[in-house]
């Protein structure tokens, strides 16, 4: 923080989802000097709270061609940019009995046109390939969609900004502009932690907030017509399906199944909400509900699946500047230079787009910067691998022989990519799980309390899956509690952390605290209130938006 | 199968309930599902403890008076409770489990974390006080196992801190348990366990005395004597100064000694202990419920004079909650739940959860309802009981002994 007060950076970032971690990467990799400034944790926002869902661009091929033929350009290159976060399921459009199958053809004929590969399946075909479909299906189209992980991917985006020089603070928010006449010459942020006020000076800052880019716009001086648009999904205990599977019909709600690591999600919703909200999200038993009447039809399966949690992001959606009423909304990508628009210099935000989108948003962003500060250098985003793709030697070893992973080695490398290799286990003991569900070791957590900006245990979850599993957290985050505090030697700190942690948890299990998950959050509260005494007197206070 | 009292249930509460039965000569048996909540204990009783910010220590008694007319201890009434619960150290002795402490005043246990909170009773070799003034200037060392990650000795230390002690935290090897780190799972409480006997014990103690000199006395997690107490006793003797014990997170070491040790007490009494069995149904017939179906056993049915049902909660299974409903799978006897699925909880994790007070509602003699008809031969006892929070109540172990032995005085 000290350096930062003294350096003069060319351009600061706000905001630490994937296209703030993004337009970071770019920045730096393009030789800027570059800050990025995150309010809470990286991926604390909609970046964090979405599907996963590598788009092939078959959704939007009907509807919305230019977000179709962006989606599917981007699926190619994250592919190869960031294949240590991507899970190459395949996806399927699915057509069911009380849909039509009209649909399907224009839609085929829509994806192609788009340069969207898209094969016409049998039923019976598609439900050998992904068996956790529903039977009844009268059409099945193949597209590439995929899963991936955006906890892993901003992560990979800030490393690679941070070995390309940027620098990277996290849990600082934005509570001002320091101005120079019309000109935005740098932030005034705030610790969430200290309290303290530093001023940090960067000749262009880029807004990369998401919804809460619309405050920032204001702290600005500018306004930027956005809409908070809630979308609530739901996490099934295991993996369900092997494929995305979509409906093969007008863009609804629910109609989205995707594969993940060791679960399946179903979503989403789309409910606009007003600005005060969007801190505070809870899903509803109406969304539970219908999440849960149109996801059976997907698959009847989850009638009979354990629910593991319930989340809602935000998205923000963007109005048409020339459209005073924000009725309507731009689909694509927003760019906005506020010098031109506004009259607003140094000042530029990025919004609308997407997760898929998210690299081509972060290109755009640094482009607008860099012609602000005359500096001509083309953007290598997209064909530079991120941290963690690179080729490396062992896999040339591992084509040549074959090498057998244990489970635990195997899930440490799909988090971690080419960089598993920087955890290091110093002995036997640094081998042992924390967490079983996820197979995450003492070593792994080490390595993200040194590299990876964890400073308690929500990062830690988002860094490493810490706690995602079926026990949800009940075994490992005291555990976990205890290596953080054997870091930082703070242990009233680390206690608080705990207590809020399974507060973090409770929030997206209550929603759906039936079955099974109710049985585990009982059995959680008798170990950690009862056997451990965890028992805090301000407990109404711990905010769980609040990581 | 005919028996005179069929206990349903194995936990705490089950095999207490059996082995009074069993020891007053009638032919009792124990259908048991699995595991039960000993296998996560904290190595202490409650009775009246408090929870949080607000425990009970001096008079739990007296608070046990100020309950609602509802509560188990008010429906047995206190003085009856305070007799029934008086056995339960003889009890428990018989079956070789040696407990400390009384009704008439909590004493304190030292949690994982380093909180003090109220209890009841405690194992004997477990970290246990009267007072924390007591614990100024005391002199700890804090031995972990090396590797061993669910006993976290620096919560405790800064615990211990808080009310003046001085703390020193250590870590110790054997060459014995060099095999269990091989593996990435099997550096856990039970597996340990199985691993410190005989010389292991005193290579162990060895290292503890090395690792604690100059201490007024050792805290380590309890990762000794799952079969029997011997390791412990034999760790105890072999180190110079005295050594306590703290609970860790599950399972628990003590926990499963515990319900072995009590199921072991009810076989050598001459009770039919069935484990790995579930009771899926019964015949209920003129008020009374004449007999019951299990799993392994299909239709051949057991019948008693009397059964007690003690499957507990919802992770015991004693209740079942879908999507919308909540109900008590093997009769579908009368609960107390009332509302939806938003009615059952509280958004703050801490703050008394509706869930937890859910259960069947029984006359005063603890005797269920299915339908509004009391059943008449049927006792339910322990957490599958409504109208109480044993979570916050710190009343757990308490309301289970005392309807368990309550509902064995009217079996035998």
């Amino acid at each position: 923080m000290k350096n930062a007060r003294k350096t003069e950076y060319d351009v600061i970032i706000i905001g630490g989802g994937a296209t703030g971690a993004g337009t970071a990467r770019d920045c730096a990799m393009r030789g800027l000097k570059t800050i990025l400034i995150e309010r809470l944790d990286f991926t604390a926002g909609a970046t964090g709270r979405n599907h996963g869902l590598l788009h092939s661009g078959a959704r939007y091929a009907h509807t919305d061609p230019e977000s179709a033929a962006e989606c599917i350009k981007e699926n190619m290159i994250l592919r190869k940019i960031a294949r240590h976060c991507i899970d190459d399921t395949g996806g399927l459009f699915v057509t069911l009995p009380e849909d039509s199958l009209e649909y399907q053809d224009a839609f085929v004929k829509d994806c192609l046109k788009s340069g969207i590969p898209a094969e016409i399946l049998d039923p019976e075909q598609a439900i050998r390939m992904e068996p956790a479909v529903n039977k009844d299906i009268i059409g099945a189209v193949k597209v590439p969609d995929a899963s991936v992980d955006p906890f892993r991917l901003t992560t990979a985006n800030i490393l690679a900004a941070r070995i390309n020089g940027a620098d990277i603070i996290t849990y600082h928010e934005v509570i001002g502009f320091e101005k120079d006449g019309n000109r935005i010459v740098g932030v005034k942020v705030k610790s969430q932690r200290t309290g303290e006020e530093d001023i940090i000076r960067g000749k262009v800052t880029v807004n990369a907030a998401g919804i809460w880019g619309y405050h920032i716009a204001e702290l600005a001086g500018v306004k930027v017509n956005m809409y908070p648009a809630k979308g609530a999904l739901l996490i099934f205990g295991h993996r369900v399906n092997n494929m995305v599977l979509n409906r093969c019909r007008k863009p609804g709600d629910a109609d989205i199944l995707v594969p993940g690591d060791t679960i399946s999600i179903i979503g989403t919703t789309s409910t606009r909400i007003p600005f005060d909200e969007i801190d505070h999200m809870d899903v509803t038993p109406g969304e539970v509900d219908l999440l849960l009447r149109e996801g059976v039809k997907l698959s009847p399966l989850l009638a009979t699946t354990r629910i593991l949690r319930a989340y809602a992001g935000v998205r923000p959606l963007v109005a048409d500047d020339k459209d005073p009423t924000g009725r309507s909304i731009s689909r694509g990508i927003v760019c906005l230079d506020h010098a031109k628009r506004d009259g607003v210099e140094g000042f530029v935000t990025i919004t609308g787009g997407k997760l898929m989108t998210y690299r081509l948003m972060a290109e755009e962003a640094t482009d607008m910067v860099c012609r602000k500060l005359n500096i001509d250098r083309p953007c290598e985003t997209a064909v530079v691998p991120l941290p963690g793709s690179e080729p490396t030697a062992e896999d040339e070893e591992r084509r040549a022989h074959i090498i057998e992973l244990s489970t635990e080695q195997k899930a440490a490398e799909e988090r971690h990519g080419s960089w598993t290799g920087k955890i290091k286990a110093t002995s036997d003991s640094d081998d042992a799980l924390v967490c079983e569900c996820e197979q995450v070791s003492v070593a792994e957590v080490n390595y993200a309390m040194d590299e990876l900006h964890v400073h308690n245990l929500v990062n830690m979850r988002r860094r490493t899956r810490l706690g995602m599993g079926t026990c949800q957290g009940e075994l490992c985050a005291c555990r976990a509690a205890g290596l953080l505090e054997r870091h930082d030697k703070c242990t009233e700190r680390n206690i608080d952390d705990l207590a809020s942690f399974m507060q973090e948890r409770w929030h997206g299990m209550y929603p759906v605290c039936w079955g099974e998950t109710l049985c585990e959050v009982q059995f959680t509260s008798w170990l950690y209130q009862g056997v451990l005494g965890l028992d805090p007197e301000d407990s109404k206070d711990i905010d769980p938006s609040s990581f | 199968m005919k028996f005179d009292n069929i206990i349903i249930g194995g936990g705490l509460s089950g095999l207490v309930a059996a082995i009074e039965s069993q020891r007053a000569g009638k032919r009792t048996a124990i259908v048991s599902a699995g595991q039960s909540a000993l296998h996560f204990w904290s190595g202490a009783f409650e009775f009246l403890g408090g929870s949080g910010p607000h425990p009970v220590i001096d008079n739990p008694l007296g608070e046990a008076q100020k309950l609602p007319p509802s509560h188990p201890y008010q429906k047995i009434g206190v003085k009856r409770t305070q007799q029934l619960l008086e056995k339960v150290p003889g009890i428990l002795a018989d079956a070789g489990i040696k407990v400390e402490g009384t009704l008439s005043r909590n004493h304190y246990r030292l949690t994982p974390l380093g909180f003090l909170k109220p209890a009841w009773l405690s194992l004997d070799d477990y970290f246990m006080i009267d007072s924390p003034d007591n614990l100024k200037d005391k002199k700890y060392s804090i031995v972990n196992i090396e590797g061993y990650i669910d006993f976290y000795p620096r919560f405790l230390a800064h615990g211990l801190l808080q009310h003046g002690a001085k703390c020193e935290v250590t870590a110790v090897d054997i060459p014995a348990l060099a095999p269990l780190r091989k593996s990435t799972t099997e550096m856990r409480a039970t597996n340990i366990s199985r691993f410190l006997r005989d010389d292991a014990v005193d290579a162990l103690a060895r290292n503890v005395n090395a690792a604690s000199s100059g201490a007024d006395a050792v805290i380590m997690p309890a990762v000794l004597g799952m079969f029997s107490d011997a390791p412990v006793q034999r760790l105890r003797s072999g180190v110079d100064r005295p050594v306590y014990f703290i609970a860790t997170t599950p399972a628990s070491v003590p926990g499963v000694r515990c319900q072995l040790s009590l199921r072991d007490c009810f076989t050598r009494m001459g009770g039919t202990f069935m484990p790995g069995d579930t009771v899926v149904k019964g015949d209920i017939e003129g008020h009374r419920l004449r007999r019951i179906y299990t799993y392994n056993f299909g239709d051949m049915p057991l019948e008693a004079d009397n059964f007690v049902i003690c499957t507990g909660s919802f992770f015991g299974h004693g209740l079942i909650a879908n999507i919308d409903r909540i109900y008590e799978p093997i009769f579908g006897l009368d609960l107390n739940v009332e509302g939806g699925r938003t009615e059952w909880y509280d958004t703050n994790f801490y703050a008394p959860q509706p869930y937890m007070a859910y259960g069947v509602v029984t006359d005063q003699e603890f005797r269920p309802s299915l339908h509004g008809e009391t059943v008449e031969n049927l006792y339910a006892t322990g957490a599958l009981l409504a109208g109480f929070n044993a979570l916050k109540e710190g009343s757990g172990a308490g309301i289970t002994l005392a309807t368990a032995l309550h509902a064995a005085s009217r079996i035998i």
